[in-house]
């Protein structure tokens, strides 16, 4: 290619990139005006008095950093078992030999076509009975059932591809099983796990509808909550509203960019070796 | 080795604790699901006489409702297939073209919609688009279109394809960067055979790329209308269905009938039928998308 087309693209890229990221601007500096600045007929507004009050707003009314932290709390939990039972379960119906592994294959895949919404209700009803409502296992239990399908159909397909050479000088050396998988095969999944980690955290840290069917107890909610506070009494401040929204968005972006890499890696490994 | 592999115990730890949880949360449900389906139970917990198929008739024989989400999510798809995908296999080509740092920059840039969550996206378009003080309208009317200007959600003839750019923008990261892992997968020198051959541009890219990039394009395709079926948080949190059932989807519309409309049982009726149609169009765009995809 030559120097100029690629100048050319790269400024086509950088207007396209402008326009997608414009909504997400717009919010930015939306948050900082006074709510009566929002009816101005700008598009974007330089803000002639940062509106700080609203982030403070955002923080306190928002519940923040409650939020966060079951937030942080049920998302890793639900990564941990995710992560465990995929792996585990992937080896089984890759490598190891027996009778129902057809079967018991087929109802895991069916977990990935099955939306959650469809187990919504009757979940409801179950973990009312059971007293699982407003707890943390309440969201961890199907957060983790419904990551556990897609962590598993990424690494069985990403097992499949490493050599079974590696097991069997293991086993000549007098590792059991268990050595294997989670000294040997695990780290050599590595790749695929990150993808798994990657969907299951993004699917978790951002969940809203089943969090707001199961849980009604504020101390338990988590992150997406602090943009829902705001309906009531804030309803028409929207300097604020529009803060908490930048604020719930920071943490999720911050952990993208950090493993920004390895998403587009695991994501390249599961779907080419997929 | 064959000891190892058959090694009962290990199987059993590795099995059981993921099918029982997985039964427990989802398979079990299923089955309590198809149990309310046939009582007219109000909400969880009360009273309720078995009335057979009765939900089942009433929705697909009277209930208009039901055929309107279908035909949504139908048409979210399509817009999906033929309007996100195409942009998306069009960038992920253009972005391995650029290369070099800028490549990796703009597909960092391009996937951050993808990370926000549900409730900032549903709330945030919610306000671009609003008629009063939304972003949407006043560009409109800086560009000298004022009279294009509109409640895009709220009105029954816009809310519909306000709701698919929505999904697209926000979507567009995840089907980008698909294409792009298949596009690393192409191996460098048929390009370098097919150039040799008088092939450029365009024509390359049509002959090449896309064939092989089939095996993609089919899985995202059975992907995109499976998202288009599921779609639920976006419309919940932004129209809730509406203007007229002009954005209903079958996860809205069973949500609000349970929890709103107090129709628990009429609720997992739309339930069962909505796990069937999932199971029934992923079938069947597996089926028709295999058959027609070119081999190498």
């Amino acid at each position: 290619m030559t120097k100029s087309t690629k100048t050319i693209l790269w400024v086509f890229f950088l207007i396209v990139a402008l326009v997608q990221l414009f909504p997400l601007i717009w919010l930015i500096d939306f948050s900082f005006l006074s709510s009566n600045e929002f009816y101005s007929s700008s598009v974007l507004k330089w803000p002639s008095d940062p509106q700080w009050q609203n982030y403070i707003n955002a923080w306190v009314d928002g519940k923040f950093l409650r939020y966060f932290i079951n937030s942080a709390f049920v998302t890793s939990v639900t990564i941990l078992l995710t992560v465990i039972l995929s792996l585990t379960l992937g080896y089984a119906f890759t490598r190891m030999q027996w009778k129902l592994r057809p079967i018991f294959f087929t109802i895991i895949l069916l977990g990935i076509m099955i939306p959650i919404h469809a187990t919504l209700l009757p979940n409801f009803a179950i973990f009312k009975a059971l007293g699982l409502t407003n707890s943390y296992l309440g969201l961890i239990l199907p957060y983790t059932a419904v990551s556990v399908p897609l962590g598993t159909f990424i690494l069985t397909g990403f097992m499949r591809s490493i050599p079974k050479a590696m097991e069997e000088s293991a086993v000549v050396d007098g590792a059991n099983i268990y050595r294997i998988v989670f000294q040997i095969i695990a780290p050599l999944t590595a790749p695929a796990l990150v993808t798994v980690i990657v969907t299951t955290f993004l699917n978790c840290w951002n969940e809203f509808i089943m969090a707001s069917t199961f849980l009604s107890k504020d101390a338990l909610k988590t992150l997406p909550f602090s943009v829902m506070n705001f309906a009531g009494q804030y309803s028409s401040d929207y300097g604020s509203q529009f803060a908490v929204m930048v604020l719930t968005s920071i943490p999720a972006i911050v952990i993208y960019a950090i493993f920004n890499e390895q998403i587009t890696k695991g994501v390249t490994a599961g779907a080419v070796k997929g | 080795m064959q000891k190892v592999f058959n090694n009962k115990m290990a199987i059993f730890l590795f099995v059981f604790p993921g099918i029982l949880l997985f039964s427990l949360t989802f398979l079990v449900p299923i089955v309590l699901s198809a149990y309310y389906s046939f009582r007219d139970t109000l909400s969880p917990g009360t009273p309720s006489a078995f009335i057979g198929f009765a939900n089942y008739t009433e929705l697909l024989f009277h209930d208009s409702r039901f055929w309107l989400a279908l035909r949504n999510a139908v048409l979210l798809g399509l817009g999906f297939i033929l309007i996100q995908h195409p942009i998306a296999i069009f960038f992920a080509i253009m972005l391995d073209r650029l290369g070099g740092k800028a490549e990796k920059w703009f597909r960092t840039i391009f996937f951050i919609p993808c990370v926000i969550s549900v409730v900032v996206i549903s709330k945030m378009w919610l306000s671009l688009l609003d008629p009063t003080f939304g972003a949407f309208n006043k560009m409109l009317d800086s560009l000298g279109l004022g009279m294009l200007k509109h409640a895009w959600l709220g009105d029954s003839s816009t809310a519909l394809i306000s709701m698919l750019f929505i999904l697209i923008w926000a979507g567009f990261g995840w089907g980008l960067l698909f294409y792009y892992a298949g596009l690393k997968g192409i191996p460098d020198d048929l390009y370098e055979a097919a150039s040799l051959d008088g092939a450029s541009g365009f024509r390359l890219h049509w002959r090449i790329t896309v064939p092989l990039l089939s095996p993609v394009i089919t899985v995202q395709i059975t992907l995109a209308m499976i998202t288009a079926l599921k779609q639920m948080e976006t419309v919940f949190l932004t129209t809730n269905g509406g203007p007229g059932d002009s954005t209903q989807f079958l996860a809205v519309y069973l949500y609000n009938k349970a929890f709103s409309a107090s129709q628990y049982g009429y609720a997992n009726a739309i339930s069962i039928l909505f796990i069937i149609v999932c199971l029934l169009a992923t079938y069947l765009s597996n089926k028709l998308t295999r058959s027609d995809a070119t081999e190498f």
